[in-house]
């Protein structure tokens, strides 16, 4: 190794620093495109070397397409250092919580926008008309439900009460709380941990509450509604102990939970359950009957080298074809693929009549989860405020007051 | 020693194990427990129905056997290179008074107080400069001769400070220079110095986190903390089994050598020049 | 070592001619050579990285929308104005003090107990060390799972007819924990670091103390702690270093809350800069931090004369 050369290389480096990097630099030859993405899984990543090759094959001026894994928990932040240093993927996923983020910011190119879009899927990934990113996993909240669990706990069945209009919260926390008394876990909200407070949002979409207005700027911590709600979560948690307690883990897939708050798609972990389950929708609320959807996004980067060929990638990665594919892992945001004939195909766990209430009609009316400029932040703010309502003797409008008082000022901004 | 007092320091002893062993053995017997068994309340110390499937997934999920020896051969070679460059420069601030050497000092022990954290937006973008992003020489050169060779540095320091004057004097009258008298004379006493840098630093390179997520990208290029976050399921919850059989595969060669090597180590330490 | 022979020259040698070289200044020469490296790799990777780090302090550097804009001193203000700043600031001397207290205490009095000429004591170094070989992200998730309020610990506790806090999830037991895993993390290599010093005390010397009638603990305080003292320093300095950069532990076990009860410096810092994308501010908590640990490890470096026994 030459030291010098390399000393030398780093003060260039050092002097080069701020001048925001990644300009496109006139390539001949064909070029190569790279996708971040956060799933290792060898299943979805064997799908994209497909459809990749498919499209290389067509086009001699695409040479190499990589999908490059970042681990979910690290995923935004090393995406940021990339930006940051320069090295700028083409393609990039995006979570709906910083989509805003990445939307406003400037950092994507325009997509065009295919018109069998359901409206309601795009909207987050849209400004002033123009879409930024391909909402390319659109996944509605349900509930599932360990049967065996429930018949066990001497409580009616989820699916009993959905047809017989009674499935409402009251009586998911009695059924929660009826199996948690024989020392299995009730109601688990998926990912929520008493820290992803974001995931609550399946909850208290049921009461009318928002984290925030719509435009971003009132906080909505403090409202009747989201009180309302709150305490509802606190009386899960501490009073009929329907939801298992802060630092309790208690694992659906495993079998030692009655019902668990989470994406469709994890029904593929259920593939070897040694338990009979069931989905259904989310439970009605006082607010009536609601449904919220998770979305993921693709968006092109601008500062990304050959930002055109990279849209045409998409444009054809996106496709009906493959968005037909794609939909065994990620339900689609197309329309014309919504039916739970062909959702049947791709999910062969799930039921049409599982489909049919809580995919389609749920992503027809869903509420995406809430999302915001600053979201990380404003994220983390909340974490800290919040973290002194999950005590048995916490004052929860107090709490929530004081959520607001933190997060005023980031919403101002 | 006392019969009674022997067994009140076995008894003290064996309680201190605890809270050392217990989350090793609760690693490695939950590698080999089924997933339906890891959340079990109270936890069982050993698997109910054990199976090697964790195992298996381990090799099948990932080119782990290529991260493995991508790990060793990096952690081998800033070893090396961190003895070379610590044992110089700790010995030339221990034993030669030139012009500048407190300043030099300072400057270098400013590394002990970067963490990585603070620095590796800056050295993204040099090695991305270089050419060097995805490559493993980031990986190698910043550990080798940036930040955590300091520490390498300082405990050879340290260490040379204690060899007597005579020692070199005498290596004078036979006519021997500056790197002589560092070759011939201090380095072969240096064993349990180089010992102590050795672990430090192999464990240091080993555990390596952040750096191998930021500048590596191809699964074949990964070094193994890295490749044990990303046993995860097709929605990134973590495979836990799979993670801690990985983990366990990771741990017990060190463990091995540790076994073998420690006796050398720890009386090696003890026995030169510490004794003044 | 081709390594150290090719770099330094022109930096160094001063241009004098030959019959200059008497052994003082070739010792200039070689002291200079000797350090070239390490000092080459400091400048190259630390200082102007540093200097890099400076420089984006003074600007407002949205990544997202590549823009870096100059703002003067505006980060070192928002400094003052940063509510969260003093609730990180005790939480990182917290965890830095707690662990550097318990893991020097606990380190010496394994080491010593190690020490005692007992059968079974290197079965013993060995478990006590074995964590240190095990990779920190791993040790990390074993523990989180242990602390669980339904976890390993509080069973345990549980059968000693003990009800063990929700470790992780009120203030001052998620400190406690992520210092004690921490602790149990590294403890082993100082052990050994001190257990190798005290195998180097010489025996003759607490025979000599013994003849002159000092009690144990008197032995211990005017033999063994005077001659251990560069082992004492080495220690401390590894982890204070090691406290300062606790990251890992706090971003798997509590994500530094609940509330801020568990967000140290680092933590913050790496919030800032990459997950709240406010890099400009994260290098400005950066110098922060540098200034905050340069200023005990020189005063620490300046009086170590004073109470390390072989550098008089």
């Amino acid at each position: 190794m030459k030291l010098r050369a390399l000393t030398a290389a780093a003060t260039t480096a050092a002097l080069l620093a701020g001048c925001g990097g990644g300009a496109d630099t006139g390539s001949e030859g064909p070029v190569d495109l790279r996708m971040t993405v956060w799933s290792a899984n060898a299943k979805h990543l064997a799908l994209f070397d497909q459809i990749a090759a498919a499209y290389t094959k067509d086009h001699p001026d695409v040479g190499k397409i990589t999908f490059e894994a970042i681990p979910f928990e690290n995923y935004t932040t090393t995406l940021t250092t990339q930006i940051g240093g320069g090295n700028v993927p083409n393609l990039a996923w995006i979570l709906e919580s910083t989509a805003p983020d990445f939307v406003t910011s400037g950092a994507l190119a325009p997509i065009d926008k295919d018109p069998d879009l359901l409206p309601s899927t795009t909207a987050n990934w849209e400004k002033d008309g123009q879409l930024y990113a391909y909402p390319f996993s659109t996944s509605p909240l349900g509930v599932f439900v360990n049967t065996d669990l429930v018949e066990a706990a001497g409580r009616p069945s989820p699916a009993q009460q959905v047809a017989a209009g009674t499935w409402t919260w009251e009586e998911a926390a009695a059924t929660g709380a009826a199996v948690q008394k024989s020392g299995k876990g009730g109601i688990v909200v998926g990912d929520f941990d008493y820290k992803g407070w974001d995931t609550l949002n399946s909850i208290w979409a049921g009461w009318g509450a928002r984290p925030w207005s719509e435009d971003g700027k009132t906080c909505g911590f403090d409202q009747p509604e989201m009180v309302d709600a709150m305490s509802f979560v606190h009386d899960l948690a501490f009073t009929t102990k329907a939801m298992p307690g802060p630092g309790v883990t208690k694992d659906f897939y495993a079998g030692d939970a009655a019902m668990v708050l989470t994406q469709i798609s994890r029904a593929a972990l259920l593939e070897k359950a040694r338990f009979t389950w069931d989905l259904v929708p989310l439970p009605k609320g006082p607010a009536g009957e609601y449904s919220v959807v998770g979305q993921a996004g693709i968006g092109v980067l601008k500062r990304g080298k050959n930002a055109e060929a990279a849209k045409d990638f998409l444009a054809y990665f996106t496709n009906a074809e493959n968005s037909a594919e794609l939909a065994q892992f990620f339900p689609p945001p197309r329309k014309s693929q919504l039916t739970a004939e062909t959702l049947a195909k791709a999910n062969p766990l799930l039921k049409p009549a599982q489909l049919q209430s809580v995919v389609i009609d749920g992503i027809e009316r869903g509420d995406i989860k809430p999302s915001h400029t600053g979201y990380a932040e404003l994220q983390q703010t909340v974490r800290a405020a919040l973290d002194p309502l999950w005590r048995p003797d916490a004052d929860v409008s107090g709490v929530m007051s004081g959520v607001c008082a933190k997060i005023n000022p980031l919403l101002a901004k | 020693m006392s019969p009674r007092l022997k067994v009140l320091v076995y008894g003290v002893l064996l309680v201190c194990c605890v809270p050392f062993v217990f989350p090793i053995w609760w690693m490695a017997t939950t590698s080999l427990k089924p997933v339906t068994e890891i959340f079990a309340f109270p936890p069982s110390l050993l698997p109910g129905s054990p199976t090697l499937d964790a195992y298996r997934q381990v090799f099948d999920l990932q080119p782990f056997g290529r991260q493995y020896l991508n790990s060793l051969y990096i952690a081998l070679l800033v070893t090396i290179l961190t003895l070379a460059v610590s044992a110089l420069a700790g010995y030339a601030f221990a034993r030669i008074r030139f012009r500048g050497a407190g300043v030099v000092f300072v400057i270098v022990l400013t590394g002990l107080l970067v963490p990585n954290e603070v620095t590796i937006i800056p050295l993204y973008r040099m090695f991305d400069a270089l050419g060097l992003v995805d490559t493993h020489w980031p990986l190698i050169l910043v550990p080798a001769l940036g930040a955590p060779s300091v520490l390498a540095t300082f405990i050879m320091r340290q260490f040379f400070v204690t060899l007597p004057a005579e020692l070199e004097e005498a290596g004078r009258v036979d006519g021997l220079g500056r790197f002589g008298l560092f070759w011939r004379v201090c380095l072969p006493l240096a064993r349990p110095a180089i010992g102590a840098v050795s672990i430090f630093t192999f464990l240091h390179s080993w555990n390596l986190y952040l750096e191998p997520i930021v500048f590596l990208s191809s699964k074949d290029k990964f070094t193994i903390p890295q490749a044990l976050t990303q046993y995860v399921d097709a929605y990134g919850g973590p495979m836990w089994n799979t993670q801690l059989a990985a983990a366990t595969l990771s741990a017990l060669p060190v463990l091995v050598v540790f076994v073998l090597a420690q006796r050398q180590f720890v009386e090696g330490l003890a026995q030169t020049g510490l004794k003044g | 070592m081709t390594l150290l022979l090719e770099k330094p020259a022109s930096t160094v040698a001063p241009p004098e001619k030959a019959p200059y070289w008497t052994m003082r200044r070739r010792d200039q020469l070689a002291g200079w050579l000797m350090v070239a490296p390490q000092l080459a790799g400091i400048v190259a990777f630390v200082i102007v990285p540093l200097g890099m780090v400076g420089w984006y302090s003074l600007h407002e550097w949205n990544v997202l929308a590549g823009t870096f804009d100059f703002v003067g001193a505006d980060n070192y203000a928002a400094l003052a104005d940063d509510r969260e700043l003093g609730s990180v600031l005790k939480a990182t001397g917290l965890f830095s003090v707690g662990l550097v207290v318990l893991n020097l205490s606990l380190a010496l009095f394994l080491a010593v107990l190690l020490n005692q000429k007992l059968r079974g004591t290197v079965v013993f170094r060995t478990l006590f060390f074995s964590p240190v070989v095990v990779t920190l992200v791993a040790w990390t998730i074993v523990w989180g799972f242990l602390l669980q309020d339904n976890g390993g610990v509080n069973a345990f506790l549980d059968v000693a007819g003990i009800d063990g806090p929700n470790w992780l999830r009120s203030g001052g037991s998620a400190m406690a924990s992520v210092i004690v895993v921490q602790l149990f993390k590294n403890v082993g290599l100082n052990m050994v670091l001190f257990l190798a010093a005290l195998q180097g005390v010489p025996a003759e010397l607490y025979e000599a103390a013994r003849i002159d009638g000092a009690s144990a603990w008197a032995r211990f305080r005017r033999v063994t702690v005077p001659l251990i003292s560069p082992t004492i320093l080495l220690t401390m300095i590894l982890t204070i270093v090691g406290s300062l950069q606790v990251f890992a532990q706090i971003a798997v076990l509590t994500q530094g809350g609940p509330g801020t009860s568990t967000t140290v410096l680092v933590y913050y810092l790496y919030q800032q800069a990459f997950q709240f994308h406010h890099l400009g501010y994260g290098a400005t908590l950066s110098v922060l931090l540098f200034g905050i640990v340069l200023v005990p490890t020189v005063i620490q470096w300046r009086m170590r004369r004073k109470w390390v026994f072989h550098e008089s």
